[in-house]
């Protein structure tokens, strides 16, 4: 079982919050959800290679040469804020 | 039951004959979707401008000599692929006001095969559902009866196909998402083999399980789409290079001697009676069709739902960083740090499932967890995929329900976050093992379609089309439509 502490540590370790009023439902949808997972702890997987790629590919490179699929601009023009060609966030130095 | 809806081969029928141009059709589809869409709530974002624009040089190409079977169709995509210049939101508030500066490759391919595309089709909030109920622009509603709901993720595109909006829409399925929902809604919907089709665009769910592929009402159609959709891909690393057969040009094959294995964990207390009934009818037309039915075991398909609800997550709560309030798509009012912004933005700007998605992600790939479930899942996922490639050598084709259920009630309360990931019990197995697999109209019960499922070996899809085509020359559930005229605002 996971206590609320620990789902709110999790919470914090994926920037979201969650309120006073939610924390117990979350809780224990967590732990609900956790239960489902108890199947894998007893099944034997000794020498068994985890499957990262369902094809066991491995990753394939390309040639180290810069190429422009998307300019600028146009990766710019959903920013919230920015300025020139920088996003702006809060500031982060006094 | 109201008349025929027409199809993909019906319609490059008619265009080639010159009896209908594409503008008629698209005018046609644009004006059935504002017609229905209030009621069904399938389609978030309507491109009237661009599809008369595209149906007008399919008509000129048409005129200068131009053949293709898809030319001038109209389509819808989920709105989980990347539109250049079309709002492309994965149904989240997160990304709802996102124009892509660049297409899908999935898009250009069909764009490039002359398809028109009439907009984005609603869906789960990142594709994380199997209701279609947790899109932040509402729920969609099953054509079939409007208090259900048509699946997920890719529900709206189901139902647009269901509904006749348009002939073919794409989906994308991580865990059932276009199975699932073609199931609920009476239509067809292929998974391709994982690196089959390219992912270049895609919005990232679970990378290592999303595919994208057809959805349309006959298997006919679905592979003279898939011939346009597959192929290898530089911009996607996982995509396979490997030659694309003509898939539309194998359907013909009879399938006497085929060996279909029935796992008898697919006929399971998940399943329920009336629809175990429905599919069991389904695979004894493939055997008086010439097949063989062989029964088999795939005794972890429960423990698929333990282990897809491990990686899946993981994989999501890493792919979902991204979305962090700076670069793109929603960001908090007046954040008075950063901090404070990436907090208040992902909080505000995801829904409550793509949330406890994140969580329990965030927590399996935590130090202290990481080899209790992300790693020890990993490893079950290897066991998963040997079972049903062990299987696959013993027989050509696996088949049985796509789902445990018909259409379920809109709001049931009654379902709690578990009970609603066990609808995915059938369909999570070949996403794990990468494999292609196929939902078929195989009935009704209590007037609600029934999906039969048939999983294939790695690339096996012209021999699973090829399946389905026979089963749909022998059968008419796929010609079923639901009644439209209660659709009508």
């Amino acid at each position: 079982m996971t206590d609320a502490a620990t789902v709110r540590d999790v919470a914090a370790l994926a920037r979201l919050a969650i309120s006073d009023q939610d924390i117990e439902n979350a809780t224990a949808e967590f732990n609900q959800t956790l239960a489902l997972f108890d199947a894998l702890g007893t099944t034997d997987t000794t020498d068994v290679a985890p499957m990262i790629n369902p094809l066991d590919a491995a990753q394939r490179l390309r040639t180290d040469q810069i190429e422009t699929l998307v300019d600028r601009a146009g990766l710019m023009q959903n920013a919230p804020a920015s300025e020139e060609d920088y996003f702006l966030v809060p500031r982060v130095l006094d | 039951m109201s008349g025929l809806l027409p199809t993909i081969s019906s319609l490059a029928r008619q265009l080639s004959e010159g009896s209908v141009s594409s503008r008629e059709l698209v005018e046609d589809a644009i004006a059935r979707t504002e017609q229905i869409n209030p009621t069904l709530n399938t389609v978030i974002s309507l491109d009237k401008e661009g599809a008369l624009a595209a149906a007008g040089r399919a008509d000129q190409a048409r005129a200068d000599g131009a053949t293709s079977p898809l030319l001038g169709v109209p389509m819808l995509h989920k709105d989980i692929f990347c539109t250049q210049g079309v709002r492309t939101s994965c149904a989240s508030k997160m990304l709802a006001d996102f124009i892509p500066p660049y297409n899908a490759t999935v898009v250009n391919k069909l764009h490039d095969a002359g398809m028109v595309s009439l907009g984005k089709c609603n869906m789960d909030e990142f594709a994380m559902g199997s209701s279609n109920e947790t899109s932040f622009f509402g729920a969609v509603k099953n054509p079939w009866d409007v208090t259900r709901v048509p699946g997920g993720s890719s529900g709206g595109s189901a139902a647009a196909v269901a509904a006749g909006l348009v002939p073919m829409a794409t989906g994308t399925d991580t865990g059932g998402s276009i199975r699932q929902p073609a199931a609920l809604c009476g239509i067809t919907g292929l998974k391709p083999t994982y690196g089959r089709v390219s992912r270049y665009g895609m919005i990232a769910f679970a990378s290592s399980m999303d595919q994208a592929g057809p959805m349309a009402r006959t298997a006919e159609d679905c592979a003279l789409v898939l011939n346009a959709m597959a192929g290898h891909d530089l911009l996607d690393s996982t995509c396979a290079d490997l030659p694309v057969p003509d898939y539309a040009a194998t359907l013909e094959r009879g399938i006497e001697g085929l060996r279909v294995g029935i796992p008898k964990e697919f006929f399971s207390s998940h399943l329920n009676a009336a629809v175990a009934k429905t599919v069991t009818t389904a695979i004894k037309e493939l055997e008086a069709a010439g097949a063989t039915i062989v029964d088999v075991s795939l005794p972890s398909t429960d423990l698929g739902v333990s282990t897809y609800y491990v990686i899946a997550p993981a994989e999501a709560s890493a792919n979902l960083s991204r979305y962090d309030g700076v670069r793109y798509g929603y960001r908090c009012d007046s954040p008075t740090d950063l901090q404070d912004l990436y907090l208040r933005s992902r909080t505000e700007g995801f829904g409550e499932e793509v949330k406890r998605r994140i969580l329990i992600g965030t927590f399996t790939l935590s130090a202290a967890s990481y080899d209790q479930y992300f790693m020890k899942a990993q490893q079950v996922r290897r066991l998963i995929a040997e079972e049903y490639q062990s299987v696959l050598k013993d027989v050509d084709v696996i088949a049985g329900p796509s789902a445990p259920n018909t259409a379920f009630v809109l709001n049931d309360d009654s379902k709690s976050v578990t009970d609603m990931y066990m609808e995915d019990v059938f369909t999570i197995g070949a996403n794990l093992a990468g494999l292609p697999a196929i939902s078929v109209p195989a009935g009704l019960v209590d007037g609600l379609p029934v999906g039969m499922q048939l999983i294939g070996p790695r690339f096996g899809e012209a021999e699973l089309l090829n399946i389905a085509h026979q089963f749909q020359r022998r059968t008419d559930w796929h010609s079923l439509t639901p009644n439209l005229e209660g659709l009508t605002g």
